[in-house]
């Protein structure tokens, strides 16, 4: 190198300059080509490629009974996904924790054996999978099992754990009024009051950036919503849980019993048209019962003698009968233009009031009355039936209405044997809930109002709309035709076909109805089966509350309304009767204040016993500090003892609510089975005894 | 010696303008990457951007610090500074917690402190020592050796750290001693052992070595048929040849995984989006995606969005990309250039070789950092983790390029009272 050091480093200099500036011109170069070459491309990147917004559903209004019991909710279920690149998880830790991590989840999830899940993991881990599947619809107890695991307890960044909320809807109380409150299951109409009300219940589903990775799976790009959800609004229904659970019950009883296909039952508060319970069960091919179809709302059909209220009322309206109006029922049977109609009872009743005929319920006797009436003019009768709103929906707040049919004389299947069968039920068509309705304006003093299933909307707990009943008619008949009407229907119960379920404590009114489904006037050797009906109210001096049940084909020789439907009505009435108090006539106290009675005390709590006993102005001792009291009443005192439960033991309940007797024993770990009311009076495992979690004790409660 | 009657005499001032407004594009840019609507005031100490003003106050007294110790301080005290570095190294090499996989991290308490960082700047002050030592010429054998291990022990302690990209930044003296008189062969070598790489990756390697054996023939032929030649030719030929054969070992037992990745990534053999590719396929989006003028403060899809991992600390220059698109990114390299240049001519002006060579030091480490983290955001280079200087967050880089710099322009503004 012949250079001169001066001019050699000066050569360095300018190279490490050029070299400088070459790279940064390399850079700005790409820079370049990045955002003007390739812009286009990159931006449509950017703008489609990896990223949208997607819909997150807002979590769904619950739906309520009307004293605040759950009746439909939405419980969080997670799917889980790892991301098997998440920096956290190295191949040594992967390795050191894939044996555990199988392990867990069989355990957790139970669904695969922990070599099945290893291997899968495995595969998982060698593809680098950035979404894979662990397991969907785990609950919340088990999300948070999964999240102490290791390497997903590492964070969702370092661990790889992805959870996505979904909900499932859960009816607490499994089958009660399960066809009213409905059902919601993907993009099917729902029905129900999830339908109707679906969209307060839905909320506004709010939106979340996902990404796209490959295999067209979009992931969650992090765990803020964008745009957050805003949940849907609670229903609250009118339904009472525990009279439902009676109904239900009930009507499941008579259907068993009487081999049916199906049935349906509601009651309605009378003032207010509040359904406060709803049961429809249908018999499954397997042979149990489940809540199917909503046959109180949905299903129309011929009502048989339930109608002849109807049918009385409008020539009562015409002044056209009275009670005591005598009629021959002919042996039982009679011919219109040669179609034989004919009574239950063979031979006929003989010569009978009209009040009788209405008691025993006598096809001839009313058919009759009514032919007389109306056989000139039958435009008048189908004009009451009008007036009565009996031709037209109620236009509910559930879907599915089933419509009411009401022929009139224009109609091309008018004939002549038209009057006399429309009399008695036939040749007209009405859901169980519209002739409940139709009852139940008789009850409320002609006042026609319209069922109501839902009560209120509320946001957050705030009433945000408040349904009002809804009036259909002020009155649909005069007071003359009322007073009437609810003498004969009182006298079916006293004295009629519906005697069986008279009883002393409270007095009901209503009709019983058989009616023959698949009956025809033209068609005899079609099969015939029998819809057996009972519609009421009760107590018939003040009404409070209407009733109609109505068992389709039973098929055991019983088929009349009075012995397959009252007594369901009757069971209905008897558990509201013994649960409302204001039902009661004599509202005077039980125990006279002045003579000294022991009172019975529930063993409790120290604190809320002598809490009741104050309010009730009882003298009480306690003997003892805190915690739980059996009390011994005395004839002027009630004396509390101090209880002890020592721990790991099983401890007394004798003598305690249910409620106390379940909280001691389930925090001891055990379960508890439970029959009768009242206090506890036996249980299946001794106090005292080592309490062994999981075991079953059993108790015995009484009064 | 005259007393000094501010900190500012004397001072460089293009250069710390230059500084102090890349600070200030740091800064907003950080706010934009990590711009959250809730936290929206950019003093929001419970954010980055805040945090980061913090850091940026700190160091503008720690520069203030720097500039008003006595210039002959740094020179004095050079071997003191390298040797609590490297002792700092240890520590934390005993004792640090892990952040993503390197043990580089010692915490006290309200700052985790990050040594390797300040390595940098005491390596540059302990090799600018050694080297302008009377008598001592980089040609001689000795010198190159004791340069070798200056740089060497920080560099391998970095290394076990498993912080490779803070590691890498050490070869960058190769520039400071080629500017000293290293033979620009050690360059060369260093350049086709690069290509040779890359090559034997991409080439199946008997082939790659076919061609070097055809070559070396060509050379034979038309060469000299000297003994001097066909020895060059042979060594030559059996040098790549061993490079590219080993290759193989080189990629799969000494890279680790990620490495390897990063790699193919780089070359194209890999497209997998999901993985490594996915950092700068992002941050390429986002760049591109900005076009001349760029979508707008704040305005950036792909930074709003979270989608570039470490967006405020190796990925900034993305945020710069998309909201300021080409006008923003040109200006932010053009500022770096000039910033490269001024540091270069100041250093030539210098008549002490100390502050020369410290000059040219942390020229080549600002200027690795800068090309390596800005060609890696645009797909030039591989993922290497390691900062945009005064850009991107983080306390411990904020403060080690800040003395780094300031260091040097003490000793400029110093140069007058040297030797006169």
């Amino acid at each position: 190198m012949a250079m001169e050091p001066q001019k050699q480093v000066m050569l360095r200099i300018y190279l490490v300059y050029a070299l400088m500036c070459l790279f940064g011109g390399a850079i700005i170069f790409q820079v370049f080509r990045l955002q003007f070459v390739e812009g286009e491309y990159w931006k449509k990147k950017a703008d489609s490629l990896s990223t949208a917004y997607v819909n997150i559903e807002a979590s769904r209004g619950n739906i309520f009974s009307e004293d605040g019991d759950l009746l439909a909710t939405s419980v969080p279920v997670y799917d889980i996904y790892m991301d098997f690149r998440a920096p956290g998880i190295t191949k040594e830790l992967f390795y050191h924790s894939v044996d555990s991590l199988a392990l867990s989840f069989s355990v957790i999830f139970g669904d695969r054996t922990p070599q099945e899940y290893r291997k899968e993991l495995k595969t998982a881990w060698i593809e680098k999978d950035r979404y894979h599947l662990i397991q969907r619809k785990i609950s919340y107890k088990q999300l948070r099992e999964v999240k102490k695991l290791p390497l997903i307890r590492m964070g969702r960044n370092a661990g790889g754990l992805i959870v996505q909320q979904n909900s499932r809807r859960q009816l607490p109380y499994r089958l009660l009024a399960a066809r009213t409150i409905g059902y919601k299951i993907g993009e099917v109409k729902p029905v129900g009051i999830e339908g109707s009300f679906n969209e307060e219940l839905s909320g506004i589903s709010g939106l979340q950036l996902m990404q796209k990775i490959s295999g067209g799976v979009w992931m969650p790009i992090n765990d803020d919503n964008e745009v957050e959800p805003r949940n849907g609004d609670d229903i609250i229904t009118t339904i009472d849980v525990n009279i439902q659970d009676v109904t239900e019950q009930a009507l499941y009883d008579q259907l068993v019993k009487h081999n049916a296909d199906k049935g349906c039952a509601v009651v309605m508060e009378t003032a207010t048209g509040k359904v406060i319970s709803i049961a429809n069960l249908t018999r499954m091919p397997d042979g149990s019962y489940g809540e199917t179809f909503n046959y109180a709302v949905g299903y129309s059909s011929e009502p048989g003698s339930t109608f002849k209220l109807a049918s009385l009322m409008a020539a009562f309206e015409d002044g056209l009968l009275e009670l005591d109006d005598s009629i021959d029922t002919r042996g039982g049977k009679m011919q219109y233009f040669g179609q034989w109609m004919r009574d239950s009872h063979e031979g006929g009743y003989g010569k009978i009031s009209l009040e009788k005929a209405f008691a025993v319920s006598s096809n001839v006797g009313i058919s009759q009355l009514i032919y007389g009436c109306y056989a000139k003019k039958p435009d008048a009768f189908v004009e009451h039936l009008r007036k009565f709103h009996l031709h037209e929906p109620l236009k509910l707040q559930v879907t599915g209405e089933g419509l009411p049919y009401i022929k009139d004389t224009k109609n091309k299947l008018w004939s002549s044997t038209s009057l006399p069968w429309m009399s008695i039920g036939y040749e007209v068509q009405i859901t169980p809930l519209q002739l409940l309705t139709f009852f139940n304006a008789v009850a409320n003093n002609g006042r026609m109002v319209k069922p109501k299933f839902v009560d209120e909307i509320r946001e957050h707990g705030r009433t945000v709309k408040k349904f009002d009943t809804e009036i259909i008619a002020d009155t649909i008949c005069s007071a003359s035709t009322l007073a009437k009407a609810k003498t004969i229907l009182e006298t079916v119960v006293e004295s009629g076909t519906a005697r069986n379920i008279k009883n002393s404590y409270y007095k009901i009114a209503g009709k019983t109805g058989t009616a023959q489904v698949g009956y025809s006037k033209l068609n005899k050797d079609r099969k015939i089966s029998y819809q057996a009906s009972f519609a009421g109210y009760f107590p018939a001096e003040n009404p409070k509350y209407s009733c109609i049940v109505v068992i389709y084909s039973p098929s055991n020789q019983l088929y009349y309304g009075s012995d397959v439907a009252a007594p369901v009505f009757k069971e209905i009435a008897d558990k509201i009767y013994a649960t409302q108090f204001d039902l009661h006539k004599n509202t005077e106290p039980l125990l006279a204040t002045e003579e000294k009675t022991s009172v019975p005390v529930k063993t409790g709590k120290q604190k809320q016993t002598a809490q009741v006993l104050g309010k009730l102005n009882v003298p009480s001792s306690i003997n003892g500090s805190s915690g739980w009291v059996s009390s011994v009443p005395n004839d002027d005192i009630v004396e509390m003892k101090e209880k002890d439960f020592p721990h790991g033991t099983v401890p007394d309940v004798k003598g305690m609510g249910l409620s106390d007797a379940i909280y001691l024993l389930e925090n001891t770990g055990m379960h508890v089975s439970a029959s009768g009311r009242g206090v506890v009076k036996k249980q299946s495992v001794n106090p005292g005894t080592k309490t062994e979690p999981g075991k079953i004790i059993q108790l015995e409660l009484g009064l | 010696m005259r007393e000094q009657k501010s900190a500012l005499q004397n001072t460089d001032k293009v250069m710390i303008s230059l500084y102090l407004v890349l600070v200030f594009i740091g800064w907003i840019s950080i706010y934009a990457a990590v711009y959250n609507e809730d936290h929206a005031s950019i003093f929001d100490l419970s954010q980055s951007y805040g945090r980061q003003l913090l850091w940026i106050g700190a160091s503008f007294f720690v520069a203030y610090m720097v500039l008003i110790i006595d210039g002959k301080f740094y020179a004095q005290f050079s071997y003191v500074i390298y040797t609590a570095v490297i002792l700092l190294l240890i520590f934390s090499l005993l004792f640090a917690r892990k952040v993503k996989g390197a043990e580089a991290w010692i915490d006290i308490g309200f700052f985790k402190l990050q040594p390797s960082e300040f390595a940098k700047f005491a390596t540059c002050m302990a090799l600018a020592k050694y080297l302008s030592s009377i008598n001592i010429r980089i040609q001689d054998f000795k010198t190159k050796i004791i340069s070798t291990i200056i740089i060497a022990i920080p560099l391998g302690l970095i290394l076990l750290q498993n912080d490779t990209g803070s590691a890498l930044v050490f070869i960058s003296f190769v520039f400071l001693l080629y500017r000293e008189g290293l033979s620009g062969n050690f360059l060369l070598f260093g350049f086709f052992t690069t290509v040779l790489f890359v090559l034997a990756l991409l080439v199946p390697k008997f082939e790659l070595v076919g061609i070097l054996g055809g070559i070396t023939f060509l050379f034979f032929l038309f060469s000299r048929k000297s003994k001097k030649n066909i020895a060059v030719a042979a060594g030559v030929f059996i040098v790549t040849a061993g490079i590219v054969m080993s290759v193989d070992y080189v990629y799969n037992k000494v890279l680790q995984e990620h490495q390897r990745t990063r790699i193919n990534v780089l070359l194209g053999k890999d497209t997998d989006l999901k993985g490594a590719g996915y950092n700068v396929n992002q941050s390429m989006i986002a760049i591109g995606s900005g076009g001349f003028l760029g979508k707008g403060f704040l305005q950036g899809t792909q930074t709003k969005f979270d989608f570039v991992p470490e967006q405020s600390t190796d990925f900034i220059f993305c945020t710069v990309g998309e909201d300021w698109g080409f006008i923003g990114t040109f200006t932010v390299i053009a500022l770096y250039m000039a910033l490269l240049i001024r540091i270069l001519f100041a250093a030539e002006r210098q008549r002490s070789v100390y502050t020369r060579i410290y000059g040219y030091g942390i020229a080549s480490i600002i200027f690795f950092h800068v090309m390596i983290n800005i060609g890696m955001t645009i797909g030039l280079a591989p993922v290497i983790g390691i900062p945009l200087p005064f850009l991107s967050y983080g306390g411990s880089s904020m403060l080690s390029f800040t003395i780094l710099l300031f260091v040097f322009i003490r000793l400029d503004a110093y140069r007058m009272m040297v030797l006169r």
